[in-house]
Formats: structure tokens, C-alpha cells, sequence
């Protein structure tokens, strides 16, 4: 029934609906007019979500590997072509994205006072830009938006953050480019390896070109020396996004000061970019140098683990505490993708997206709270679970999403990812359940300092349950934790294809093409993949 | 019995059109009370028009070959850059309206210094032999003394004016000593003779050869403003009225750029090898050295001429490399970058009041909520002066990096582009200003000059244009780049 979506360049309107929304509000609305604004802001966000829904059922589980495919001329010189499509990661990703979109908007109703024009015109310049990300097949057009992204963020943090937002807001920014300016240089040895030849390495000889399944065509060929230089830069980009230790210093400043809304979106998608880069590009295109240094990539994401989780525990600030939280979610993610097999990548992908519902969800109640009482601070709360019921309830539901409670869907991610890393080296999963009891720690120790006992604080007899808008954005979220939990065959269906094809290209550097998945040796799984 | 076809003259008719139009403003300016500042610029721009058209007449009916006994020569590489030039020229003459008019300066004089020195533009980018390149050079040099001078009763100005024109002399003076040099060596100041002359004299270990061209290279990394050769930048871009900054900034750097070019890679050409080290190295400490000083000043006027520093810098990647693309880039870069810091200056000159005043970061506190269409344009020309898309400085500064890493100079491209992530602290501090601080006067700001104004919103719309669609230009780029018989590629 959704044929249709096939003849019409549906990611290129699901990216542009936020800008043309953005253009119309620079426009053509006024800027005292803020409530008809973030009206107009969130309708626009909601009808990207919309139109964004058909994209799961219209995916082809059996079809390609990319689909939904748009392909014109952009730069013809450089060979930079204007190309979309999206795999079962991406697709997974754009969807998240885009619910998590509206339900930014929605919170931000009430957050966001002053300056409301600009502040939506960011809002859906960012939607954008992440949304281009995840679709872009030609390495330039992706870089493009990967950079353009990060000018929105900025002015969100900049203007509407907490206290500190101007240091917050250039150390992200300085971070980030830091790491993208790397990438570019690491994005031309691949072009020029694929073309002309650099440095000492005798090109290919093919076409100019960026695009990424080209990239990955030539994986095989990529000589060891070039593949490690180039995945120490690319490194440096996705880890500083992920982020992974030691490069996460600028994630607990950005994610304290940033409104509730920018929080939900950086936790929720702008992380995502970095786990994202390494399943599309340091792991297909590099696979030797993958494997050479995956003791290390490993090691870094162990150490995320257990130092995330530790310095949450000593938080005082609830943002603080799910931020450092986010650095050892993101480490669970990093373990489950190094484990480079089909039960890694599979939970660490999925984590993905429990990570982004979740803590996107956690600090959407922390920005619920703050809004009424204007702190953050554990101690100031205390047995506020009897004047705000519901609230208590699903920040009950989130946190038990969060550590990985069977039924709901942290468990799903976890325990695939211990899975597969298990099956890689035995003591990793070892260290992640030891993660996984931290983390039960922080987060119940925080809930219960929260919510449990008699209210010690008289400011906080009068606190006001969840509103029907709040309801509205929490519910969704409600609803996909347990959707995942106790049904997730739906995603893995999705995953497969693309997973299979990162596995494939990891064994055939590993074992040399011999290995045998599903009864068939990799070479011939590969392409019958790649076709 | 002349050693050329008169007629070849005729191909000049952009160049000597220009010229009359400059001596006629300067007759009507001082007749009587003179034209007012109104009808001064627009009569100039008239003359680019025309010119610009000639110009297009002129490449047509060119052969791409040397004229006028090899001492210039029509081809696409010089098309392309007076079309810079005149774009550049044409701006600044918008720029330069309101200060005129209300520092009730003489006009004429004024406009017909910028089309002298445009002019000696348009011959430096058709100089074929050293001594036609070095007298344009010389023309474009004066008219800028006195340009840089024009406000004639504020001591900075003196003073920028004092400094460009003594160390300008110097480097014309390294200029002239190289190039006399390098005529002892070889016997000729024909480019293309000079190169067959230079394999000769090297292959014959002739050291007069080898201080001759490093001299002459010298003088002209004066001219761009490269490290360690920029010092008289700072000063008398923050002292000289800022429309002429501006100018001095775009035309005139991009003039110098275009003789260095083909000085280096066809005068130059046998020697590659030995100016490629030269320019890496005075690429990496422009890059650094601009990005790093430019960090801490607290005068936006003068970040933006040490960030000219640095930019000089990233172009001389592309002429590093040595290769089509690197040219291309270059020649790109250049184009987009005249926009945008055309259109930076243009903001500072609309803040500023009483000549200088209003020129720090402060000053630009709340700027989003009393101008808020400044502010975004200005927002546009920082993140195109760091490099983000969508902006036409993005893809210049990818070309650059890329043309380098093409050619193997990867160190200096890593250079560059670590530098680029530096110099976002410095640009964005103009925007943390504009967008993050209040100002204590939050009322809107009157919009004057809507002449400027208008200007600005090309130069943004320009700048946004080619980060989106930078094809077109590219080609022009390219084209400009086959055609011409380098000793290189």
C-alpha cells in the first residue's frame, strides 16, 4: 500500500520540510507572535514525523541494502553527486529523529520564553540538518550536513542555556568542528586513494567520486598503513560525537547548560552520529585497521562504561548525573559495535535507539521538574512521588528502560550486546554486567532520593502533576520502551540486511573470505548483499 | 618599424577605458565645488559596467597569446581575475558611498584612486614580463598609499598611510632588485623566456639566479601579506577608512595573487621544486601565525586583518600544490572570498560612528535584536570567513585542503585545517556578541544607507549561493585554468 513512496524523492521532503518551515517563520511570522510560532513549529515537526511513518512499512526487509534511492548532479568537477538512501540503520535513526523532534517541540512550549522566533527557526534548521545525515550516500553531501548541523546547536545552547551556556556552547562547537575538520582530510585519502593516488599509495584509478558504497566496493584494497591513518582520524571525529572517553568532556558542560529541549535532541540524535559513523564508515570501509586496533577501541569503551557510571553516581545535579549516565550508555553502544559480530552490532544499534527514547525521555522529566521549581539538584526534592503520581510512574518506567529491566526495552539492547560480547572476547561481557550494575545504582539511588520518603522540602507540597501536553510527549515514549521490550523482532528484521553486511566485511578481513555464515562462505554472501 | 600590430591595442580597451574614466572623474571632481559623492559612484560604476563589458568583448576576440611584443598576454587565467577585481571594485564603490558623503570628502579624487588603482590591476593580471607586472604593480601600489590615507585629518590614518607606503616601497624595492638580478642571469623579463633562461642558469649552479627569484618572491609575499612579511597589515588595515580596508583586503590581495601565480608558475616554473618548500613554509606560519594573533584582539576590525593574514595562508595552498585543482581552488577561494569579507568590512563600516569609534566586539552586543537582518548577514560572512557550510567559504577552503593533499602536502593541509577550527573561537566571537549579549540600548537601529545595506545582502546572497551550488563557478575556475601553457601541468 505504500508502493507509492517509491516515486517520489520522499527523503528529500522529509529532510526539507523543517527548513521550508524555518523559511516560512523567517519570513513571513512575526516575532512577538510567539505562540502562533511554536504552534506552526510543532505542526511542521509533527507533519515530518508523519510523513516520515510510511517509510517503515514501505522498506523493503528483502529488498536492497539502500533504498528509497534520489540521485542528481551537484558538484560534477569534485564528483560530489546529490545522493539519498537510506538502509535499515538510517531508517531507524531518521524515524527516531523525527519523533523525538516533535517531542522537543512540544516541551519546549513552556521552556522556551524569550526569543521564540529564533529559537524554532534553530529548532527545525537542526531537524535538517541531522535528518541529511543519516540520508546522504555521497561522503560530501554528508560531511555537508554533519558541519551545518553544528551551527544550530550552537545558538541553542548560546542563548537559551543554563548559566554557563557561552562556555558550554563554544566547547561544543570547538569539539565538534575540531573533530569534523579531521574527518574532511580523512574523507580526501579515501577520494584520492579511490582515483588519482596520495602520498605514497598508487591510486585505483576509478572515477572520481564520493560515493560511499564505491568506498566500501574497495575496502579490500585499502592498504593496512592508509586504513589505520585514515581510521585514527575518523576516530577522532565520531569519537568526540559519541562521545567516547577521553574526548566526553564536552558533554556533561553542553548537556547542563542546553535547554531541555537541545538536551533531548543532542542526547536523543546529535550522539547518535558518532556510533552512527563507525557501524557506516570506519567499520565497512576499514575493516583491517578495525581489527588491528580493536583492543584499544574496546578498552576505550570499557573505560567509558565504568568511569560514566562511577562520576554519575557522585552527581548532585539530576542533568548532570543522566548526562555522565549518557557516557556509559554510549560506551554499552561502543562495546556492542567493536564486538563486530551480528549479536553486537544488532544491540548496539538497537541500543541506539533505547538509549535516544530513553534518556531522551529522562531529561524531558528532569526539564519537567525544573521548570516548576527551577532546580536540579537531588537534595532539594525528596517524596515528591505522592503530590505528582503520575510523573513518579514514568520516571519509574524510564529508569527501569534505562538500566535494562526485562520487558521494557534496555534489556533487549543489553543483553544482545553482552551477547555479542561475550562471544568476542568473554571477559568484555564480564566488565558490561558489571556496567549494568552501576548503572542500576545511580539511577535507583537517584529515584529513590527523589521520590521515596515524606516530602522533606514544604516548596514541593504544591508541585502540579504532568499536564495533558506533557502526557502527550512522555506517552510516545512510554509506549516504544515497552514496544521494543517485549516485541523487538520487528527492528532486528530491519537490522539484518545491514548488519549482516558490516559482519561480512569484518570476516572477510578477518578470516580471509573462508568464514561461513548462514551455511555459505562469506565472499558469495557478499555479493549476493551488494546486488 | 614597431615590434607589434598596433591593432593589438585594441584588445587594451578595457584597461584604457578604465583609465579615461579615472582621469575624467578626477577633471569633473575639481571643477568648481565638484560632483557630490551620489553621482561620483555611480558614474564610476557606470565605467566598470563598460569596462566589464569590453572586457568581455576583449576575451573574445583574443588569441590567448602574448601581445604587444610579449608584454601582455589575454588569456583566460587573466579574465578570470579581473572579473574578481571588477566584481571587487564595483562593491567597494557601493561601500564607499556614505563615508564620503558624510566625512564631506572630495569624491572625485576619491573614486578615480580606486579605478587607477583597478587599472593597474587589469594590466597585473595580463603581465607577461616582469617590468610590465612591476609598473601595474606600482600603480595599484600608489593609488592605495593615498587610499589608505584618505582621512586625512585622523592620525591612524596618517599613520597607516606613513607605513603601508615605507615598507610598500621596500618591497617594491626587494621586487625590483630580484627581478634586475634574475635579467643579469638570464637576459630577459619575458616570463616565458625567463623560465627556458632559469633552467639554464640553475643547471649552472648561478647564485644570482637563486637570490633573484627569492627576492622577487619575497616582495611579493609582502603584497599578499603572508607571514613573515605581513607586519605592516595589521596597522594600516585599522587605520585606512574601511571601505579602502576592505578593498585593500579583497582587489588588491587578489591582484598580488594573480601575479604570484603566474610569476611562480610560468617565470618560475623549472624551479617548482625548490619554491613549493618556500611557500609551504610561509603558508604554515600565515595560517598559524594569523589564526593565533587574530585570538586575541579585542578590535573587530583588526581580527579581520590578521584573519586576511591567515586566509592569504590557506590560498597559498592551492598555489602549493602546484596542479590544476590547486589553481582552481585558489582562483575559487578568492572569488567567494571577495564576497565575503567584502561584506564583513561592510558591517563593521555600518557600526561604525565617527570614523572609528564602534569597531570593538562590544559594540556589537545585541546586534540580533536591533538588527537583526545585520546580524544574520554577518553571521553568514563568519561562519564563511571559518569554513561552515552553506557558504562559499566552505567549499573553497575543502578545494584548498583537498589540492594539497593531492599534492602531497599533507603536513601543511592538516596545518590548515586544525587552524580553521582555531580561528571558529575568534569568528564566533563576533556572533556570541551579536546573539548572546544584550545590549543596554535595545532599540532598533535605524536603517540608514540602504545602498549599503543592499550591498551586504548581495554579498550574503552570493556567499550562501556558492555554498550550495558552487558548480558554475567551479567550471569558470577550471576553464581559466586549462588554457593557460604553465611550465607545471
Amino acid at each position: 500500500m505504500f508502493d507509492w513512496l517509491q516515486g517520489i524523492p520522499i527523503l528529500s521532503i522529509i529532510c526539507y520540510v523543517p527548513l521550508l518551515g524555518a523559511l516560512f517563520v523567517i519570513f513571513f511570522m512575526r516575532s512577538g507572535n510567539g505562540a502562533s510560532i511554536r504552534r506552526f513549529a510543532t505542526a511542521v515537526a509533527a507533519l515530518d514525523f508523519v510523513i516520515s511513518v510510511p517509510l517503515w512499512f514501505a522498506f523493503d526487509r528483502d529488498g536492497d541494502l539502500f533504498q528509497f534511492r534520489e540521485s542528481a548532479s551537484w558538484i560534477e568537477s569534485l564528483g560530489a553527486r546529490y545522493e539519498f538512501g537510506i538502509d535499515g540503520i538510517a531508517l531507524l535513526l531518521i524515524l527516531l529523529t523525527t519523533l523525538l523532534g516533535v517531542l522537543a517541540f512540544l516541551s519546549s512550549w513552556s521552556a522556551i520564553d524569550n526569543r521564540e522566533k529564533e529559537y524554532y527557526v534553530f529548532m527545525l534548521l537542526l531537524q535538517t540538518g541531522m535528518l541529511g545525515v543519516f540520508m546522504a550516500m555521497d561522503f560530501f553531501l554528508f560531511y555537508v550536513f554533519w558541519e551545518v548541523m553544528l551551527v544550530p546547536m550552537y545558538f541553542l545552547i548560546g542563548i537559551w542555556g543554563g548559566p554557563r551556556r557561552l562556555y558550554a556552547a563554544i566547547k561544543f562547537f570547538l569539539y565538534t568542528l575540531v573533530g569534523s575538520v579531521l574527518m574532511i582530510l580523512g574523507i580526501l585519502a579515501l577520494y584520492f586513494y579511490n582515483s588519482t593516488g596520495l602520498l605514497g599509495w598508487g591510486g585505483l584509478g576509478n572515477e572520481r567520486t564520493f560515493f560511499i558504497p564505491q568506498f566500501h566496493e574497495i575496502s579490500a584494497e585499502i592498504p593496512l598503513d592508509l586504513q589505520i591513518w585514515i581510521f585514527l582520524v575518523f576516530f577522532v571525529a565520531f569519537a568526540i560525537k559519541v562521545p567516547m572517553f577521553p574526548f566526553h568532556t564536552w558533554l556533561p558542560d553542553a548537556h547542563v547548560e542546553a535547554p531541555t529541549a537541545g538536551s533531548v535532541i543532542l542526547a536523543g540524535v546529535l550522539l547518535k552520529m558518532g556510533t552512527y559513523g563507525f557501524v557506516r564508515f570506519s567499520l565497512p570501509i576499514l575493516p583491517e585497521a578495525t581489527l588491528q586496533l580493536l583492543p584499544w577501541m574496546a578498552g576505550l569503551a570499557i573505560i567509558g562504561i565504568i568511569y560514566g557510571a562511577l562520576v554519575a553516581m557522585a552527581q548532585k545535579d539530576m542533568k548532570k548525573l543522566v548526562a555522565y549516565s549518557s557516557v556509559s550508555h554510549l560506551g554499552f553502544v561502543m562495546l556492542g559495535v567493536f564486538a563486530l559480530n551480528t549479536a553486537g552490532l544488532n544491540g548496539g544499534i538497537l541500543q541506539m535507539i533505547n538509549h535516544g527514547l530513553s534518556t531522551g525521555a529522562l531529561f524531558l522529566l528532569v526539564g519537567v521538574i525544573y521548570e516548576r521549581r527551577h532546580t536540579r539538584m537531588i537534595a532539594d526534592y525528596g517524596g515528591i512521588s505522592s503530590v505528582m503520581p503520575k510523573f513518579a510512574t514514568i520516571f519509574m518506567i524510564i529508569t527501569m528502560s534505562s538500566i535494562g529491566l526485562p520487558v521494557l526495552n534496555g534489556f533487549i539492547g543489553e543483553f544482545t550486546i553482552l551477547v555479542g560480547a561475550f562471544n568476542r572476547v568473554w571477559w568484555w561481557a564480564l566488565v558490561g554486567v558489571i556496567g549494568i550494575v552501576l548503572g542500576a545504582a545511580y539511577m535507583l539511588w537517584m529515584y529513590q532520593r527523589v521520590f521515596f520518603g515524606n516530602i522533606t522540602n514544604p516548596e514541593n507540597e504544591g508541585l502540579a502533576d504532568l499536564s495533558g501536553r506533557e502526557m502527550l510527549y512522555l506517552v510516545p515514549i512510554v509506549v516504544l520502551c515497552f514496544w521494543i521490550g517485549l516485541y523487538p523482532k520487528p527492528f532486528f528484521e530491519i537490522l539484518e540486511k545491514p548488519v549482516d553486511y558490516v559482519v561480512t566485511k569484518i570476516d572477510l578481513a578477518e578470516n580471509g573470505g573462508l568464514a561461513v555464515i548462514d551455511g555459505r562462505v562469506v565472499e558469495e554472501k557478499l555479493a549476493e548483499l551488494e546486488n | 618599424m614597431l615590434p607589434f600590430d598596433p591593432q593589438e591595442f585594441l584588445l587594451l580597451a578595457p584597461e584604457i577605458f578604465l583609465t579615461v574614466c579615472a582621469l575624467v572623474l578626477l577633471v569633473v571632481g575639481s571643477i568648481g565645488r565638484g560632483l557630490d559623492s551620489r553621482k561620483t559612484a555611480f558614474l564610476s560604476l557606470v565605467g566598470i559596467a563598460v569596462t566589464t563589458g569590453l572586457l568581455f568583448w576583449a576575451h573574445g576576440q583574443s588569441n590567448g597569446l602574448p601581445i604587444l611584443a610579449k608584454m601582455f598576454i589575454l588569456d583566460n587565467f587573466a579574465f578570470f581575475w579581473k572579473l574578481v577585481f571588477l566584481i571587487a571594485t564595483a562593491l567597494t564603490i557601493l561601500l564607499s558611498v556614505r563615508f564620503i558623503e558624510e566625512g564631506r570628502y572630495r569624491a572625485g579624487e576619491y573614486y578615480s584612486l580606486i579605478l587607477l588603482a583597478t587599472t593597474g590591476m587589469l594590466f597585473m593580471a595580463s603581465g607577461f614580463n616582469l617590468l610590465s607586472i612591476w609598473i601595474s604593480l606600482e600603480l595599484m601600489a600608489l593609488s592605495s598609499y593615498v587610499l589608505a590615507g584618505y582621512f586625512k585629518r585622523e592620525t591612524r590614518s596618517n599613520e597607516a598611510a606613513i607605513k603601508y607606503f615605507v615598507l610598500g616601497a621596500l618591497s617594491s624595492g626587494f621586487l625590483l632588485y630580484g627581478i634586475s638580478l634574475l635579467y643579469g642571469s638570464t637576459g630577459t623579463l619575458n616570463l616565458e623566456q625567463l623560465a627556458g633562461g632559469l633552467i639554464n642558469a640553475t643547471l649552472n649552479g648561478n647564485l644570482l639566479a637563486t637570490v633573484g627569484w627569492i627576492l622577487l618572491v619575497i616582495g611579493l609575499f609582502f603584497k599578499i601579506a603572508a607571514v613573515p612579511f605581513h607586519v605592516w597589515t595589521p596597522d594600516v588595515y585599522v587605520g585606512a577608512p574601511t571601505p579602502v580596508t576592505a578593498y585593500l583586503a579583497t582587489a588588491s590581495k587578489a591582484a598580488s595573487f594573480a601575479i604570484l601565480i603566474r610569476i611562480l608558475y610560468q617565470g618560475l616554473g623549472p624551479l617548482v621544486v625548490e619554491w613549493q618548500v618556500v611557500v609551504a613554509a610561509v603558508a604554515g606560519l600565515s595560517m598559524i601565525w594569523g589564526n593565533v594573533a587574530a585570538l586575541t584582539q579585542t578590535n573587530v576590525k583588526r581580527m579581520l586583518a590578521y584573519s586576511s593574514i591567515a586566509h592569504a595562508g590557506y590560498v597559498l595552498l592551492g598555489v602549493l600544490a602546484a596542479s590544476e585543482m590547486g589553481l582552481w581552488a585558489a582562483m575559487f577561494y578568492m572569488f567567494a572570498y571577495s564576497f565575503f569579507t567584502l561584506g564583513a568590512f561592510g558591517i563593521v563600516l555600518l557600526l561604525e560612528r565617527k570614523e572609528y569609534a564602534g569597531e570593538t566586539y562590544s559594540d556589537y552586543a545585541g546586534l540580533a535584536r536591533r538588527a537583526p537582518h545585520l546580524a544574520a548577514m554577518m553571521l553568514v560572512f563568519m561562519l564563511a570567513l571559518t569554513g561552515i557550510p552553506p557558504t562559499g567559504g566552505f567549499f573553497g577552503k575543502v578545494y584548498l585542503f583537498a589540492a594539497a593533499v593531492e599534492a602531497g602536502w599533507t603536513w601543511v593541509a592538516v596545518i590548515g585545517v586544525l587552524t580553521s577550527a582555531v580561528s571558529l573561537y575568534y569568528y564566533m566571537g563576533v556572533v556570541v556578541q551579536m546573539y548572546f549579549k544584550d545590549a543596554d540600548d535595545t532599540t532598533p537601529m535605524p536603517l540608514r544607507a540602504p545602498v549599503l545595506v543592499a550591498t551586504l545582502g548581495l554579498c550574503a546572497f552570493v556567499t550562501v549561493l556558492l555554498g550550495l551550488l558552487p558548480g558554475s563557478l567551479v567550471e569558470l575556475a577550471r576553464s581559466s585554468v586549462i588554457s593557460v601553457g604553465w611550465n607545471l601541468f
